[in-house]
């Protein structure tokens, strides 16, 4: 009778092969499972690493860009890239200075998703320049009055941050974590986390911000180019507040995609709407700045240039709705979905507001790269068209490959998630 | 004694202009810019000076680009992450270094001139072909941005004879840029806008003459000349007719 | 830039540019020589057992947490603040007069003998006439292991501390370290068929115990624990088949489904 209490449950699952270098209590998929879905990622990144070994060898004419087009698709990624990484800094300046508790569960993935960003971005930068031996350049004579100087510093000291917040993450594996050295080392160093979490608050200002004072400060552009403060023109505020804004919602959508990917719960609904609700009340005073900047740059700045407003959507594709999508359908109209608690409530009503966000932050990056070089100057000049080629497609396609994949190993080897057992408990099997 | 210092620029009279090539042509000469490799296009050469033709209905003329030498707030100047580009205090003219320079090309994008050319392959020049080139100016490896320098290396040269005659200041008639030298029409005047006395800053007064984006605030040290309204409109963005697909 | 560039002249914005980054680069550089000395002389002074448990006690499950009074039902629902270090815990002091009482042997049918004190790690102490402890598995441990495939056992000679790694015991190719119950140093070390695992000479005579279970409060304590076996096997229930609670099994962790073995050890040795 006493045995009829214990009846044994048939293993229906074997153990993993890698279960020791698994968090103790977290289901994870196969190893072969695993290994099939980094396959594809792994080609991707090849394929890109061999297009950037073509670049470095060869030169920057195996890529579309020209002398009329000196930015392209790589440029573009570096910021797109950037605006969305920020989620990493302003959630760790939420968590850890402003205290928000709640944030706990997402800083981790936060973090990563900074590191590669940024790690990804730099990588990118060193293809793109024609000498990235000299990278070092910038460093030894600075010129004080370049955005992309202060660019330069701002980011490399950045990386570093947020590799001294990756690495606590990545010492907390079960199985280093064995090793008394780094499971101390871990401890100090996470007792300062705050510190560097102001640092990297510090940084980011300035960066994100001089990102979009590099088209700001461009009086030969005057598509991109902004009165301002002082030698601040408007971009570089704006850049700011939309970075502050579109993180937490690039972050509630990778975490929307991993939950969907490993049909796991890994974090708690109100703390997605947490997010939302951020990203939305920040989103607010950054249309209404963008509008306010877009209407005196059309009326004043533009026009002391000797450019007619409208002159700028007149070439086709990119006519006055460029405007409307980049503030009003997704500046707009996500801000005020995110906003209101009833549309937030909806998980598919919250991602699809999140991504309208970036979208909105990637089209303004995107305007100010490549519609800026697109657009004549001269009377004379051509509207000018670019496309990218294979290899900048790869090279783009690297950097998400390498951002999955470290993301990836990251999920299955390392505590991630403090929500995820709780959020599990009820679905095992 | 430091020597004085000037302030060179051009005026180049569109009338004159014939649109022939000479001065594209004695640029790459002098420059030693390499001969353009397979798969080069239009937008990815090296041509310091380059000839843009312009049309008003059935009337056609050519303007000479180049570096417009800005003196105020010099966009390329100021956007340089390593200080690879300077305004040379005695000269006037804006230098690039291209032993410095990273090749990042911010200052491509500045340029409202589109006046800069970025190095994308490595110069290679056919067998024999190097005894043409010329000793004075480096040529530059790729992956940095180049641009006119008002034939600086001749610049040079001059100081050198005017030093080895023992005269602080060169002779003017010993300075002249290559393509100023090459133009058959003698369309472009070359000088000191500093010295009140000279050609160009007699020419440079002249009711017709423009220089091109004024509003900009760049302050071009390159001016045109031409008796045609319509061309004199090209200075501004809003007064051409623009080219290319409309929406 | 630096001296030596011709026609290089520092201003206010290159001083006050040079002076941000130097500052930030040098604080970046602090923080991590900091945390590698700091890291260092808590090696050097024996902490990092400390500072391992209570990052493990805190990774716990708020259930795992409870307190030892909120186990017999004194104090209901007091989550432990002090990892399970009830030395230097006032609410203990306070209850402790009460806890005289004895338990019988048999704990839910398991060999929870009087003269040994418990861990809530699942080992028994049972202090000897030479003044040494004699530490080993507690009736559940042996249960759930019976005996394990290798083990790790500290040098003798070496510290354990409360609380901090006691050994290391491997089973079907999963392992977990179980907690030491006391501080002292190890004199000798036993095997699984001594019965026994690690004689450990204590830091003060008479040694501190007062962490320690012993007496009435086995008994809720025991019965908990084998509630949250059964849980184990059972996948979708929150309580227990049984209100009896039933005879735990020999080898007890091979009952538990293969994939969720790990985590069962890791739980019951509060290890996660």
């Amino acid at each position: 009778m006493a045995d009829a209490a214990f009846v044994p449950m048939t293993a229906v699952a074997k153990p993993l092969r890698d279960r020791r270098l698994i968090t103790r209590g977290l289901d994870r998929c196969s190893l072969p499972v695993f290994s099939a879905w980094l396959a594809p990622w792994f080609v991707m990144l090849a394929v890109g690493l061999y297009a950037t070994y073509l670049a470095l060898r060869f030169g920057l004419n195996q890529t579309n860009m020209d002398n009329r087009f000196a930015f392209g698709l790589w440029i573009f990624l570096d910021l797109g890239v950037i605006a969305l990484g920020a989620g990493a800094f302003f959630s760790g300046f939420l968590l850890y200075i402003m205290k928000l508790r709640e944030l706990q569960a997402v800083i981790n993935t936060a973090v990563i998703l900074g590191f590669v960003c940024y790690s990804g971005a730099i990588a990118v930068l060193l293809v793109d320049v024609g000498q990235p031996l000299r990278a070092w350049f910038t460093f030894w004579h600075p010129n004080v009055h370049s955005m992309l100087t202060e660019v330069t510093f701002c980011i490399s000291c950045y990386l570093a941050v947020l590799t001294l917040e990756y690495l606590p993450i990545v010492l907390k594996n079960r199985r280093l974590k064995q090793n008394a050295s780094f499971l101390v080392f871990e401890w100090e160093l996470h007792r300062l986390v705050p510190l560097l979490a102001g640092i990297g608050t510090l940084l980011s200002f300035f960066h994100q911000g001089s990102l979009g004072g590099l088209y700001g400060v461009l009086r030969g552009r005057p598509f991109a180019y902004r009165a301002g403060l002082g030698i601040w023109p408007t971009t570089f505020f704006l850049f700011i507040l939309s970075a502050m804004a579109v993180g937490p919602s690039f972050l509630l959508l990778v975490l929307s995609a991993v939950e969907g990917i490993t049909g796991k719960k890994l974090v708690a609904a109100d703390v997605k709407m947490t997010l939302g609700k951020i990203s939305g009340w920040l989103l607010i005073p950054y249309v209404l700045l963008k509008s306010v900047d877009t209407l005196v740059w059309l009326h004043s700045t533009s026009r002391q240039a000797g450019f007619r407003p409208w002159e700028y959507y007149c070439w086709k594709p990119f006519g006055f709705w460029v405007l409307l999508a980049e503030i009003v359908v997704c500046g707009f109209v996500p801000a005020i979905l995110l906003i209101r608690r009833a549309t937030r409530s909806r998980p598919w009503m919250l991602v699809l507001s999140a991504a309208l966000a970036c979208t909105g932050v990637l089209l303004n990056r995107f305007v100010l790269t490549i519609q800026t070089l697109a657009l004549p100057t001269l009377a004379f000049d051509k509207f000018m068209v670019y496309y990218p080629n294979w290899q900048e497609f790869a090279v783009f396609g690297a950097v998400v490959a390498y951002a999955v994949i470290v993301y990836s190993l990251s999920y299955r080897y390392l505590p991630l998630f403090p929500q995820e057992k709780e959020l599990n408990r009820v679905s095992r099997s | 004694m430091p020597r004085k210092t000037h302030r060179y620029g051009m005026v180049i009279d569109v009338d004159r202009c014939i649109g022939c090539g000479a001065c594209m042509i004695a640029c790459a000469a002098e420059n030693n810019v390499a001969p353009a490799p397979a798969g080069a296009n239009e937008r990815k050469g090296i041509t310091p000076v380059r000839i843009e033709r312009v049309t008003s209905g059935d009337e056609a003329r050519f303007l000479p680009v180049l570096c417009m030498q800005c003196e105020h707030e010099t966009p390329c100047v100021s956007v340089c992450p390593q200080q690879a580009v300077e305004v040379d205090r005695e000269s006037g003219i804006v230098f690039q270094m291209p032993q410095r320079c990273l090749g990042c090309r911010y200052c491509m994008t500045a340029c409202p001139y589109h006046a800069r050319y970025f190095n994308w392959w490595d110069p290679s020049w056919p067998a024999g072909m190097e005894s043409t080139l010329n000793p004075g100016v480096a040529p530059r490896m790729r992956g940095v941005v180049e641009k006119c320098n008002f034939c600086h290396a001749r610049l040079q040269a001059a100081q050198d004879k005017a030093a080895g005659s023992g005269k602080q200041e060169i002779d003017a008639a010993d300075y002249v840029p290559a393509c100023v030298e090459a133009c058959p029409t003698k369309a472009i005047t070359f000088g000191d806008l500093a010295d009140a006395a000279s050609d160009v800053v007699r020419a440079s007064r002249d009711g017709r003459a423009f220089r091109l984006l004024p509003k900009l605030g760049t302050e071009p040290k390159v001016y045109y000349r031409s008796e045609l309204g319509w061309v004199r409109e090209l200075a501004e963005r809003g007064g051409g007719s623009p080219e290319g697909g409309k929406a | 830039m630096f001296p030596g560039v011709d026609g290089f002249h520092w201003t206010f914005a290159h001083i006050f540019f040079v002076s941000v980054f130097l500052s930030i680069a040098a604080a970046l550089a602090g923080i991590v020589i900091a945390s590698l000395a700091r890291g260092g002389r808590d090696i050097a002074n024996g902490r990092a057992g400390q500072i391992r448990w209570s990052l493990d006690f805190a990774e716990l499950p708020l259930e795992l947490r409870q307190c030892r009074h909120a186990v017999t039902g004194e104090a209901p629902g007091r989550i432990c603040p002090n990892a399970f270090d009830c030395r230097h815990c006032e609410e203990h002091a306070k209850f402790r007069q009460a806890r005289a009482g004895q338990c019988d042997n048999a704990a839910c049918g398991l060999f929870y003998p009087n003269y040994r004190y418990y861990h809530r790690g699942h080992t028994w102490v049972t202090p000897q006439k030479d003044g040494t402890l004699l530490v080993g598995l507690d009736a559940i441990g042996e249960h759930m292991v019976g005996k394990p495939d290798s083990v790790r056992m500290p040098a003798p000679g070496s510290r354990v501390v409360t609380n901090g790694e006691g050994w290391r015991m491997s089973k079907d190719g999963f392992e977990v370290r179980v907690l030491a119950p006391i501080d002292g140093t190890v004199v000798q070390t036993g095997t699984p068929q001594d019965g026994w695992y690690l004689r450990v000479q204590p830091d003060s005579h008479p040694p501190d115990l007062r962490h320690l279970l012993r007496g009435e409060e086995i008994e809720a304590w025991v019965s908990r624990e084998i509630e949250r076996l059964q849980c184990a096997l059972s996948p979708d229930a929150d309580t227990p088949l049984l209100a009896d609670g039933g005879v735990l099994m020999e080898e007890f962790i091979r009952e538990v489904p293969a994939a969720r073995r790990d985590e069962v050890l890791g739980e019951m040795f509060l290890e996660p």
